[in-house]
């Protein structure tokens, strides 16, 4: 945030009827008081991340491969537009090597220090028809790193969104379960955590489908759309409005919440108490068992008849 | 001769074959031993070694401490000397607690030593089966004698030699003898109180020797149907009025009389003795099933008593007389060993008897209290002095010796004789390593010297305080490289020699390195690079034993401690491998300093409780262990914390069983759980690990994870078969979770369960277990061989 945020030329890109919604949308924000807007960006590798941010801002900002990850570090492009400010912050694949890689989980952390973050968009494929232990992995460190509820605000992006479903489904069909599976998973994990049964995802967290091919069909407008007729780009701005005006309290990226409560400091208060249950209820207590073990001990005959014990028994 | 037949009331029962020359001047004769040491007891010890390094070593010991502990519970000859020829000697040998049939062939060894000139003897120059009385025999010649037998004349019948009285005669066949020594041995027989009346018959034989027939009328008297048993230690003999055939009837009258006033006071005067009632029934059941009371009876009931009281240990017990015969009432007095002295001293290298350097009072704290005087002696209290004493660590030979005490009859004096060892003691010990060198192939320069320089001063002041250090390296070129030390000063009876209160003071500086296994990787993890921690500082702690198994330590630690990786550099973080093979060094803080050296002070208890104990060679009992490490905010960051752990080992005995040597064990449950946890500050070299052969066995150390809070649970089943035994078990290991709350997730940063579970079968080959165990986790198994116990 050191140099001035660059004007939003890219808006001008989109056609003119996304640029009307677009900015409606915007405006809706001003009137309640958000300036600027902080969306987060995070998924696995070769999803789409990076694609998506430059279709959402119409510039080629974050250069994208199709076949290896890019960017290494997280990449922040902030715009504004007519006193609105957005950032948009691209993160490096989370998943290297079939393992979540912390490194890149440290380096985003970092990056986003002192930063506070409106909007999570977690970003998957639609074409990928399983969830497995990698989702949740995934999930788990995003979890595990901001705190559950990053998850109030945030909307799980599924990118390729222009697909043919497998016969016999619908692509409506196709795309509730796709949803419906990580949904689930996200939920697993949010009930998984430590002591958070109760706080249950208060509502849904949505689901926005992207496409972010240059063949992407397009409607009487020219604006992008998807198979079930959707035009997607404002939608996907429709929603993060949405969250950012329902959706509870920004995530502000402190120290406190990268590296978590500090356990050293956890009960130390209690530290005198603990020495003193101890002493008193196991010391102790050890001590008597001790006392009473000694006591009980069987002492050989001729002991007990050297005590006056016998008494002409043994 | 037949002096006691008149309505004697006293019996003296020779005890012991005698010797010829008992009854004369035992004060004169040396009374030699027959068997020095009938009781020996022998733990060798060697002084404990301080493990060195598994390398290609060679020894060389420049200096060694006296590398045994001879130990020796001695009873020597305790022959009643000079207890009066009434006595009847006493039954010289004192009846070592060993055999009794040895005692006797030793006293044939004895009288064949003495036997004069043993190779020659004289034919009897007579024809052939001619009887003969002993009185015709000619005191010139030496006679060997073919055979013996006996002949009673009650029953008229000839007795065996599995006969009681067989062991009255110390003559025996092929012996030679003259006639004096023949005429004494009638004599002595004739005047020990069995018989009536003893005869010697000689028959010749063709080759020269004779046939000895002696046969004799065993004494009776009227039977009885009491039995009492008297303790008269430490009183006076009582002595047979002599009745001379001189006197009038009234007189002899009046003189009965007044014996038997003054046996009745002797009887008041005793003290009761520590036959118990059932040994009472039985003399009793052998009273009434003999009707009179002869000889044998009462050689019988002796037997029966001495068996009772040698079998319970009291080895210096002896039925001295029988009196009051004749009466209902059979009184048998019993000498129990009583202990009128205790003598500690110190023996040089020649056994010569020194002022030591020990103080009296740290031996006589070991000394059950049962040897002091006024108790009475028993083997088993013997050998506690004797294993207490051989705790002490301080002497190199001990022996325990009770020996009968000359100036009060009855009366023992236990001896206590120690070789203390050499105070000041210094050991070198070398050992050449070899290293690969470059290459692998070993060069001259990969030969490392290395070993360690011991030192040892322990007795100081003679109160057991002793300094010992030692020195350790495998390269005394460079000994930097690791150089391993240890100072101790060991203060034992904190609370005076002579306070009960049994307290240590122990003060050690010292340094370790243990690779930590905090950054061990999880399965699958190709290789975690390994962190090293290097402890040094002292600590002082006193500890209290309650008895030898249960104590209560309690002390203050301070150390510094350094974390390294492998080459040897202070690292602050692990190391991880990255996916693309890199490594890097921003892994888990490894200090809680974060620069990778830690100083702190903390104290530090621990309680013991262990009731456990072999049941023929299987544990069972129960065991308790806490231990706490208290953080004072004194070091590095003012670490606070509350380390404990708590462990609970139950071995259940699952069948009941006879106890005894050579007897199975049972089989035995064990079940074991250990809980550890930290409040406060917890650098990783102190987090909890699991998994391991003392965690959760089939894991490798720390495999399963490093943690806050640990639980530990394991089920054991042990079935004795042969000489050993086969076990199954069964162990899971849990970080509740709190793998999180160590700084920096060591768990999970090394990609580790958290948590495991474990089962398997061994089998236990005398120090090594050989064990199969299936690890739950991956499902795999794999055999393991460990040595020494789990629990």
């Amino acid at each position: 945030m050191a140099s001035q945020p660059r004007e939003w030329t890219g808006i001008q890109q989109f056609p003119a009827a996304t640029q009307t919604k677009l900015l409606e949308l915007l405006g809706k924000l001003k009137q309640e008081d958000v300036s600027s807007l902080t969306v987060l960006v995070m998924g696995k590798g070769g999803v789409g991340k990076s694609s998506t941010v430059n279709s959402l801002i119409g510039e080629r900002i974050v250069t994208t491969s199709a076949f290896q990850s890019e960017n290494l570090r997280p990449v922040m492009v902030s715009r504004t537009r007519a006193g609105f400010t957005l950032n948009v912050i691209d993160t490096p694949g989370l998943i290297e090597g079939g393992y979540v890689n912390d490194q890149a989980l440290e380096v985003i952390k970092r990056f986003l220090l002192n930063k506070t973050i409106d909007v999570l968009l977690y970003v998957d494929r639609l074409d990928a028809y399983r969830v497995d232990t990698l989702d949740k992995q995934v999930v788990k460190a995003i979890t595990n790193s901001f705190g559950q509820k990053i998850w109030n605000r945030s909307i799980v992006v599924l990118t390729h969104a222009q697909l043919s479903p497998p016969d016999g489904l619908s692509y409506e069909e196709f795309c509730s379960k796709r949803s419906e599976a990580l949904l689930k998973v996200i939920q697993s994990v949010l009930n998984s955590g430590f002591g958070s049964r109760m706080k249950k995802q208060e509502a849904a967290t949505p689901v926005v489908l992207v496409e972010n091919s240059g063949r992407c069909n397009k409607n009487d407008n020219d604006e992008k759309i998807l198979p079930n007729g959707i035009v997607w780009i404002p939608e996907l701005v429709k929603k993060i409005t949405d969250v950012v005006s329902n959706g509870g309290e920004t995530i502000l990226v402190d120290k406190k919440l990268i590296e978590g409560p500090n356990p050293n400091e956890r009960g130390k208060i209690w530290i005198p108490v603990i020495l003193a249950i101890q002493y008193f209820f196991v010391v102790k207590r050890i001590q008597g068992a001790i006392k009473a073990d000694i006591a009980r001990e069987n002492k050989p005959l001729w002991e007990l008849r050297d005590m006056g014990l016998a008494k002409g028994k043994f | 001769m037949s002096s006691l037949t008149a309505p004697g009331q006293f019996f003296t029962p020779s005890l012991r074959p005698r010797r010829k020359s008992t009854a004369a001047a035992s004060a004169a004769s040396p009374n030699p031993s027959p068997s020095t040491s009938a009781f020996r007891l022998d733990l060798r010890t060697t002084p404990s070694q301080t493990p060195r390094q598994k390398c290609i070593k060679s020894r060389i010991l420049l200096t060694t401490a006296s590398a045994a502990t001879g130990l020796l519970l001695q009873f020597g000859s305790g022959s009643g000397s000079g207890s009066g020829s009434g006595f009847g000697g006493g039954g010289g040998g004192g009846g070592g607690g060993g055999s009794w049939w040895r005692w006797v062939l030793g006293s044939i060894a004895y009288a064949d030593d003495q036997g004069e000139e043993g190779r020659d003897w004289d034919p009897h120059g007579l024809p052939a089966d001619i009887v003969w009385q002993l009185g015709k025999l000619s005191a010139f010649k030496k006679y060997k004698i073919s055979e013996i037998s006996f002949f009673d004349r009650i029953r008229t019948t000839t007795v065996g030699t599995e006969d009681s009285f067989f062991e009255m005669v110390s003559l025996r066949p092929g012996g030679v003898y003259t006639k004096a020594q023949l005429q004494k041995e009638l004599e002595t027989l004739a005047t020990c109180g069995m018989f009536e009346k003893v005869d010697m018959e000689g028959k010749t034989n063709p080759d020269g020797t004779i046939s000895l027939t002696i046969s004799f009328l065993e004494s009776t008297w009227q039977a009885a149907d009491k039995f009492r048993c008297i303790n008269v230690g430490l009183m006076q003999q009582s002595k047979a009025v002599d009745i001379d055939n001189a006197m009038t009837e009234k007189e002899k009258m009046e003189a009965f009389k007044s014996q038997e006033k003054d046996y009745k006071r002797r009887i008041e005067r005793s003290r009761p003795c520590l036959l118990p009632a059932p040994v009472y029934r039985e003399v009793m059941q052998m009273l009434k099933a003999e009707g009179n009371v002869s000889a044998r009876t009462l050689q019988k009931i002796r037997d029966r008593v001495q068996k009772w009281y040698h079998d319970e240990g009291y080895a210096c017990a002896q039925v001295v007389n029988f009196g009051n015969l004749n009466t209902k009432e059979v009184v048998c007095e019993v000498v129990e060993g009583d202990i009128t002295q205790l003598v500690i001293q110190f023996q040089d290298k020649l056994g010569n008897v020194v002022e030591g350097n020990t103080n009296l009072a740290v031996v006589r704290r070991e000394l059950p209290k049962q040897l002091r005087q006024g108790h009475v002696f028993n083997i088993e209290a013997g050998k506690q002095a004797l294993r207490n004493i051989n705790w002490l660590g301080l002497f190199s030979n001990i022996e325990v010796n009770p020996k009968p005490d000359d100036k009060n009859e009855g009366g023992i004096i236990v001896e206590i004789k120690l070789k203390e060892l050499e105070q000041k003691t210094a050991e070198v010990s070398t050992e050449w390593s070899i290293v690969p060198g470059r290459g692998g192939r070993p060069t001259l320069a990969s030969f490392q010297p290395g070993g360690t320089v011991s030192f040892e001063h322990r007795n100081l002041g003679g109160l057991n305080r002793s300094i010992l250090g030692s020195v350790t390296t495998s390269n005394f070129i460079n000994p930097q490289d690791d150089l391993a030390f240890k100072l101790e000063y060991v203060h034992p009876y904190l609370d005076g020699v002579y306070n009960p209160r049994n307290r240590t003071l122990k003060a050690s500086c010292f340094n370790s390195r243990k690779m930590s296994p905090v950054f061990t990787g999880g399965p699958g993890v190709d290789e975690v690079p390994p962190i090293w921690v290097d402890r040094s500082g002292c600590k002082a702690n006193i500890t209290e034993n309650f008895n030898r198994q249960n104590k209560f330590t309690y002390g203050i630690v301070m150390e510094e401690i350094t974390t390294r990786d492998e080459g040897n550099h202070v690292s602050a973080n692990g190391q991880r491998v990255l996916p693309n093979g890199g490594i890097s060094a921003d892994g888990p803080p490894t200090t809680l300093s974060g620069t990778g050296v830690d100083r702190m002070v903390f104290g530090q208890a621990n309680i013991t409780r262990d009731n456990t104990r072999f049941v023929n060679g299987a544990i069972v009992g129960e065991r308790n262990v806490f231990q706490v490490d208290q953080g004072l905010g004194i070091g590095s960051k003012f670490p606070l914390f509350n380390r404990h752990q708590l462990t609970l080992t139950k071995f259940i005995q699952l069948k009941d069983v006879e106890e005894g040597a050579g007897k199975p064990p049972p089989p035995v449950l064990v079940l074991h759980g250990h809980y550890g946890g930290c409040v406060g500050d917890l650098p990783s070299y102190d987090a909890f690990t699991l998994g391991g052969p003392y965690s959760v066995r089939g894991y490798n150390m720390g495999e399963l994870g490093a943690a806050r809070n640990i639980l530990e649970l394991a089920a054991e089943i042990r079935i004795p078969v042969k000489n050993t035994h086969v076990y199954a078990f069964a162990e899971h290991g849990n970080d509740l979770g709190s793998s999180k709350d160590v700084k920096g997730n060591p768990t999970e940063v090394y990609r580790r369960m958290g948590k495991g579970s474990s089962y398997g079968v061994g089998v236990k080959l005398n120090l090594v277990r050989a064990e199969y165990a299936v690890d739950h986790n991956s499902g795999t198994g794999a055999v393991f061989f460990r040595f020494g116990e789990r629990f």
